[in-house]
């Protein structure tokens, strides 16, 4: 594979201190997943950039660790289960003997799983079932697109949004998990964002909260788009009305 | 910079196995003996408020001199640092320690943490004028990190560097800027930035005997 030309191998130091721009990152990704010896050395070089991390140490203010252990007391744990995080930690679970922490694997998790949920949401949809299989086929679509990146973000009031893209589709899939529970009348909203102006991409249902959300279609992606998720009324919004607790660079 | 005696600001210096709170990883050669980090990790990821509360007290001052170094404002630094240590707490269970250290995994959380807080949207133009001019951003970056380079081990690996290593290392991590920024910065082809990140970043590693 090649970045911009060069071997990607010259990536692994950038890589190491998040100095990869968004774009290049997700296929260095991709070509880490299947080489052993670059995650062993993305590993290597993270371990010198903590030394780094040490000599710029400072002595907090003693109200900042009341607020985080406060906090802490108040805010629920991730459980030990298989989620996208960063490629050199992705999980190593011991009930699964053979797992590696491969990016493809993770990806293929995520489309399992998005496979279920799209074979529930069908399930119990008849009536609705045009509707379901021209949206399983457009995630069918994005999720096999030979361009297809995967992100994945920290919502900030809680959960985790991911999100599969293709710009060749022109449409990315949505999921989220464990989002925060919204009080009645508010939902969360999805947009696109760009230069040139932020359009609403869906309203996420609300019956799923807590658990797995989606898989949504947005179609009509651009160039430069960002995603973005905020709180708005249930009726949907024609533009944010609040800051994003979650912002993905396409 | 001064040489000689640090004074420690976090815990009382010259008791053995005490370092202070956020020292680095001054005995990354010290062996494989169990990572402590690590085995407060595992009870924090079962629920144990005071193993997150030791957890805190070694790692907050780390977390919070990285996070200012690349976001700079006081305050915002110290809604990342928070952001950063919830993370902590909320996925202490995806930690593996096959995979490295506790110590590198809370500060990869920190850093990404971090750029992503310079690199989101609202901050994108006017850093994009930053990098345009150029030699100040880089001035202040070297002398914020100078200032602090008492660590005679790190600084020492550092120096081993080349001139050209040392600054993209330097303004990659603490600065929080991408390859390509550094290179717009340093006037140096993307390439040659890459080669030397990498290349200055083996180089720290194998001067600073990192165990992997």
């Amino acid at each position: 594979m090649r970045l911009g030309g060069s071997d990607p191998h010259t990536l692994a130091g950038a890589y190491a201190m998040d100095a990869v721009p968004e774009a290049d990152r997700s296929r260095f990704e991709r070509h880490l997943a299947r080489c052993e010896s670059c995650r062993q050395e993305v590993r290597g070089l993270r371990e010198a950039t903590a030394a780094l991390a040490g000599v710029t140490a400072v002595r907090p203010p003693p109200a900042l660790r009341d607020a985080v252990l406060h906090a802490a007391g108040r805010t629920r744990q991730m459980p030990p289960t298989l989620a996208p995080t960063p490629v050199a930690w992705a999980p190593a679970r011991r009930r699964r003997p053979g797992w590696r922490p491969r990016l493809a694997v993770a990806l293929a998790g995520t489309l399992a799983a998005v496979a279920v949920a799209a074979g529930l949401v069908t399930y119990g949809m008849q009536g609705r079932l045009d509707q379901a299989r021209h949206r399983d086929h457009m995630v069918a679509a994005v999720l096999s697109a030979s361009d297809a990146t995967m992100a994945s973000r920290h919502v900030s009031t809680g959960g985790t949004a991911t999100v599969v893209m293709s710009h060749r589709e022109r449409a990315l899939v949505f999921t989220a998990a464990d989002l925060h529970v919204l009080p009645t009348g508010e939902s969360y909203e999805l947009w696109l964002i760009s230069p040139a102006g932020t359009r609403p991409a869906g309203m996420i249902d609300g019956a799923g909260h807590g658990k797995m959300i989606g898989p949504m279609v947005v179609s009509g992606l651009a160039a430069g788009d960002s995603v973005g998720l905020t709180v708005e009324p249930t009726s949907g919004s024609p533009r944010p009305t609040s800051p994003p607790l979650m912002l993905i660079n396409l | 910079m001064t040489e000689g005696q640090r004074r420690s600001p976090g815990g009382p210096s010259g008791r053995p196995g005490q370092p202070p709170a956020g020292a680095g990883r001054r005995h990354a050669r010290s062996g494989p003996g169990p990572d402590q980090l690590g085995a407060l990790l595992g009870r924090v990821a079962r629920g144990d408020q005071d193993a997150y509360a030791a957890v805190y007290d070694r790692t907050a001052g780390q977390v919070l001199g990285l996070v200012r170094s690349i976001v700079r404002d006081p305050a915002q630094s110290e809604e990342v640092t928070q952001e950063v240590l919830l993370d902590v707490w909320r996925s202490a269970s995806r930690f593996d320690a096959e995979l490295g250290s506790a110590a590198a995994w809370v500060m990869t959380l920190a850093h990404r943490r971090a750029v992503d807080r310079v690199r989101s949207e609202q901050k994108a133009a006017e850093r994009e004028l930053r990098v345009a001019s150029s030699a100040i951003a880089y001035d202040e970056v070297a002398e914020a990190v100078e200032a602090r380079l008492d660590r005679e081990r790190v600084r020492r690996c550092l120096g081993t560097l080349t001139e050209l290593q040392r600054e993209s290392v330097t303004l990659a991590y603490y600065g929080g800027y991408t390859y390509r920024e550094v290179a717009g910065l340093l006037g140096v082809a993307i390439g040659t930035v890459k080669t030397r990140m990498r290349d200055g970043l083996i180089r720290l590693r194998d001067c600073l005997g990192v165990d992997l």
